[in-house]
C-alpha cells in the first residue's frame, strides 16, 4: 500500500481537476475490477463481483488547493481557497500548477504579526518579473507540494485527505477473492467543495448499502480538542460527524465484523467536518450508509499524518464485510 | 390509544436523532390499528398508508420523530465526555437528570465543578460544554465496560400536565406532531377521502431535515403538509414572529410554503370553524417542510406549526388542545381535497400561449 499511496499523496489533484489522480488509480485498479467507468462529474467507478447486495464504497479523489484569481503587472498572482485551506502556516508554502510549475506563497508586509492574516494578503511568487512572463491563466488551480514520507509505520504527505481513502479503497480490491456482492468502488471527485462527485454519482449506481472511507482527526496530540480517537488504535468507524449519523445497522455490522476477525477498530465521534457518506445516505430514498475513517493528524495541512496498520486495518475491514453476507 | 397518551408515551420513550428506533416501535404500532399499510423506509422513517377511495393521487404528512440530545464522545476516568446531537441550549444542561444508552440504559447525572470552588471570573459565564460530564456512578473500570464512544444521551424528563389542558416534556418538539398525524388519521376513519394518505413520521430532522429528504423522494406526493412546533408567546418575545399557546395551529405563509396550500387550510379552518393563527415565515422555514418542498421536481407544500413555549429544553410547554385541532384540521383538509386542486397549483398560461 506505501508505493501506491505514495504516487497518489505526490499527483495533483484539486476538485474538479482530478484526471491525473484518476489515470493514476486506473492504472493502479487494472485488471481488478469486471468494468471501469467514469461518469459525467468525473467519478471512476470499478464494479466488481455479482449477486449479494448493490454496495457502493466511496473514497475522494479531490485534494484542497488555490485557485488564480488574479494576475498583476509584476506577475505576482493573488488567489482563493478550493476547500478547506487554513491561512494559518501558508506564508513560504510552496505549492504546484497542473503543468508542474511551482510556485512560492509570499505575504504582504504585516501591520500586526499576532494576527493571522486574511488571504487576501497572500500571494504566488512563479519567479515571473512582469505580467508577460506568466503562462498561467486565472482560474489555474495549484495544490500543495510536499514528498511523500515515512517514519517507520508513521506516513507524511499531503493529501492523505483522501489518497489514503483511495489507496485503502485499492487495497480493498487488491485482496477481495471473492465479493458476495455486486461491489461499486467509486473514487469520487468534488468532496471538498461540497460532496458533489458523491451525490451524483450515489444517484447513478442507487445503492442498497454504502460505505465511504475517508480521514478523520485524532484526539492524541497536544492540547487536542477531547477525542477517543488515535493513531495506530485501528480502523475507525464513524457513529456521527459535523454532518451525519451513521446508519446504526451498518456501524454496528463494521463493528461485528470487525471484532469477529480481530482487526483493531475505535469508534469516532467527529465533531466538524464530514464525508461523502452523508451526500450518499440521502440520496433518493436513502441509503444505509457507514463511513470507516483512517485517523490523521494535521488534515488541510501539507503533513498530514497517519498510521500503516490504520490503513492495512480498514481495507481488512471492508474485505470482511464484502466477503460475508450483509444483513442490516 | 388516546391522542393524549400516545403524546405521553412518546415524549417519555427516548430517540435521539438517528436513534429513533425504540419511538419508532410505538409509532408503528398505534399507526398499524389505523392504516392500510405500514412501513419503514431505509433511512427509519414510517410510513403509515391510509388509501384513499380513488387513490392515485398521494398526499403526504410530516412530522419528525427524532430528539435533540447528547452523545459519549470520550470516557475520562469515572466521567463521561459529551457532545451534542441536534441543539440544546448548553444553558440548560447543568444538573439535569440524563439516561445513558448503554449497553443498559442508565440514569445519570450532568456534573460541574461547585460554585464554592470556580473562580469568581468564571462564575458568571456560561459552563461550557466541554467542562461538563456525565457521573453515573461506576467507577473508571467499570464505565468502560458498560458505555462505548457513541452512545447516546437522553434527558430525564417526565410529561407533566399542567392547568388548562397545557403539557409540558421533553421532546414536544416535535413528537407532538406525530401526535397530530395520529389524530388525523383517527378522525380520517369517520371520514371518505379520495387521495392516498402517506402520514410520514421522519427521523433525522435535528440533523438537517435528512429523514424528510428522503422519505419525501420515495413517497413523491403530490401535495404535502408538515407540522412542527413554532414559537408560543411568552411575556420576554415580541408579538411579531411568535403565535399564541391553545389559540390553535399556525398555519405558515411564505416561499417555502404553496400559497394554494395555504388558501385551502385556511378556507378548512373557516369552514368547520376552527381557530387557526397566520404565521409569516420569509424564508427557510427550518423544517421538514423545506426538504419536502424540493423533493424530485418540487411539491407544493404546506406548514402547520404547534405553538411551543421553551423549545429547546427539557420542558417544551404546549396546549394538547392545539395538537388536536391541527390533527382534526388535516383530516378535514385531506377529506375535501380532489384533483382540482392540481390544476390551482399550477397558474394558467395567458390565452394563446
Amino acid at each position: 500500500m506505501k508505493d501506491t499511496l505514495r504516487k497518489l499523496c505526490e499527483a495533483y489533484g484539486p476538485s474538479g481537476n482530478e484526471g491525473q489522480v484518476r489515470d493514476l488509480i486506473r492504472s493502479e485498479i487494472e485488471g481488478l475490477a469486471d468494468s471501469v467507468r467514469v461518469d459525467a462529474l468525473g467519478n471512476l467507478i470499478a464494479v466488481k463481483g455479482s449477486g449479494g447486495h448493490r454496495v457502493m464504497l466511496a473514497a475522494h479523489m479531490d485534494e484542497i488547493g488555490v485557485i488564480i484569481t488574479h494576475i498583476d503587472e509584476n506577475g505576482f498572482l493573488r488567489f482563493a481557497p478550493v476547500g478547506g485551506v487554513w491561512t494559518l502556516g501558508l506564508s513560504g508554502r510552496r505549492v504546484a500548477f497542473a503543468d508542474g510549475t511551482i510556485g512560492a506563497i509570499g505575504l504582504e508586509k504585516l501591520d500586526d504579526r499576532d494576527r493571522v492574516p486574511a488571504m487576501a494578503k497572500f500571494y504566488i511568487d512563479i519567479g515571473a518579473s512582469k505580467k508577460d512572463e506568466v503562462h498561467l491563466k486565472v482560474g489555474d488551480m495549484a495544490v500543495m507540494t510536499r514528498p511523500f514520507v515515512t517514519n517507520g509505520g508513521r506516513w507524511i504527505g499531503k493529501a492523505m485527505d483522501n489518497r489514503a481513502g483511495c489507496a485503502v479503497l485499492i487495497e480493498t480490491m487488491r485482496r477481495l477473492k471473492a465479493p458476495k456482492h455486486e461491489v461499486a468502488f467509486v473514487f469520487t471527485t468534488q468532496e471538498e467543495v461540497g460532496l458533489r462527485g458523491a451525490t451524483t454519482s450515489a444517484f447513478g449506481l442507487d445503492p442498497e448499502i454504502a460505505v465511504a472511507v475517508d480521514v478523520t482527526g485524532t484526539g492524541d496530540t497536544p492540547k487536542a480538542a477531547p477525542m477517543a480517537v488515535s493513531l495506530g488504535e485501528g480502523a475507525a468507524i464513524k457513529v456521527r460527524d459535523g454532518g451525519m449519523l451513521a446508519h446504526l445497522g451498518v456501524k454496528d455490522l463494521l463493528v461485528q465484523r470487525a471484532e469477529e476477525n480481530g482487526i483493531a477498530y475505535q469508534l469516532e465521534v467527529l465533531e466538524g467536518g464530514t464525508t461523502d457518506g452523508r451526500a450518499i445516505q440521502t440520496s433518493r430514498a436513502g441509503v444505509p450508509t457507514g463511513v470507516v475513517s483512517v485517523p490523521t493528524r494535521y488534515i488541510h495541512s501539507p503533513s498530514e499524518m497517519i498510521d500503516e496498520r490504520d490503513a492495512e486495518a480498514c481495507a481488512s475491514l471492508l474485505v470482511v464485510l464484502l466477503e460475508n453476507d450483509i444483513t442490516l | 390509544m388516546t391522542t393524549a397518551e400516545f403524546l405521553k408515551t412518546i415524549t417519555e420513550a427516548h430517540g435521539v436523532s438517528g436513534y429513533e428506533h425504540n419511538v419508532r416501535d410505538i409509532v408503528v404500532q398505534e399507526f398499524s390499528a389505523l392504516c392500510d399499510e405500514v412501513r419503514v423506509d431505509p433511512m427509519g422513517s414510517v410510513w403509515g398508508v391510509k388509501r384513499g377511495t380513488v387513490g392515485g393521487r398521494r398526499i403526504m404528512l410530516a412530522g419528525h420523530m427524532d430528539e435533540i440530545g447528547l452523545i459519549v464522545k470520550k470516557l475520562d476516568k469515572h466521567v463521561i465526555r459529551f457532545t451534542q446531537v441536534g441543539g440544546f441550549d448548553v444553558r440548560v444542561l447543568p444538573g439535569q437528570p440524563v439516561w445513558v444508552h448503554g449497553r443498559q440504559s442508565m440514569p445519570g447525572v450532568i456534573g460541574m465543578r461547585p460554585p464554592h470552588v470556580m473562580p469568581a471570573a468564571e462564575r458568571d459565564k456560561v459552563i461550557p460544554m466541554e467542562d461538563l460530564f456525565i457521573d453515573v456512578g461506576l467507577t473508571a473500570e467499570e464505565l468502560a465496560q458498560q458505555i462505548r464512544v457513541g452512545d447516546t444521551i437522553t434527558l430525564r424528563r417526565g410529561y407533566v400536565e399542567l392547568k388548562n389542558g397545557l403539557v409540558a416534556s421533553k421532546a414536544m418538539d416535535d413528537r407532538a406532531a406525530v401526535a397530530s398525524l395520529l389524530e388525523c388519521l383517527q378522525v380520517l376513519q369517520g371520514l371518505k377521502h379520495n387521495w392516498d394518505v402517506y402520514a410520514v413520521a421522519t427521523v433525522q430532522e435535528e440533523v438537517g431535515l435528512r429523514g424528510a429528504m428522503t422519505s419525501a423522494y420515495g413517497v413523491a406526493p403530490d401535495a404535502a403538509i408538515a407540522v412542527d412546533v413554532t414559537f408560543a408567546r411568552t411575556p420576554e418575545l415580541p408579538e411579531t414572529g411568535t403565535v399564541e399557546a391553545d389559540k390553535g395551529p399556525g398555519i405558515a405563509r411564505g416561499p417555502n410554503l404553496h400559497p394554494v396550500m395555504y388558501d385551502r387550510l385556511v378556507e378548512t379552518a373557516k369552514r368547520y370553524e376552527m381557530p387557526y393563527q397566520p404565521e409569516p415565515v420569509p424564508g427557510a422555514s427550518g423544517t421538514d417542510a423545506w426538504a419536502i418542498q424540493v423533493s424530485r421536481q418540487g411539491v407544493p407544500t404546506a406548514l402547520l406549526g404547534l405553538p411551543l413555549r421553551y423549545m429547546h429544553t427539557p420542558v417544551e410547554t404546549l396546549s394538547l388542545r392545539d395538537v388536536e385541532r391541527c390533527g382534526r384540521l388535516m383530516a378535514y383538509f385531506i377529506a375535501d381535497l380532489d384533483d382540482t386542486i392540481l390544476d390551482s397549483f399550477r397558474p394558467a398560461l395567458p390565452e394563446g400561449e
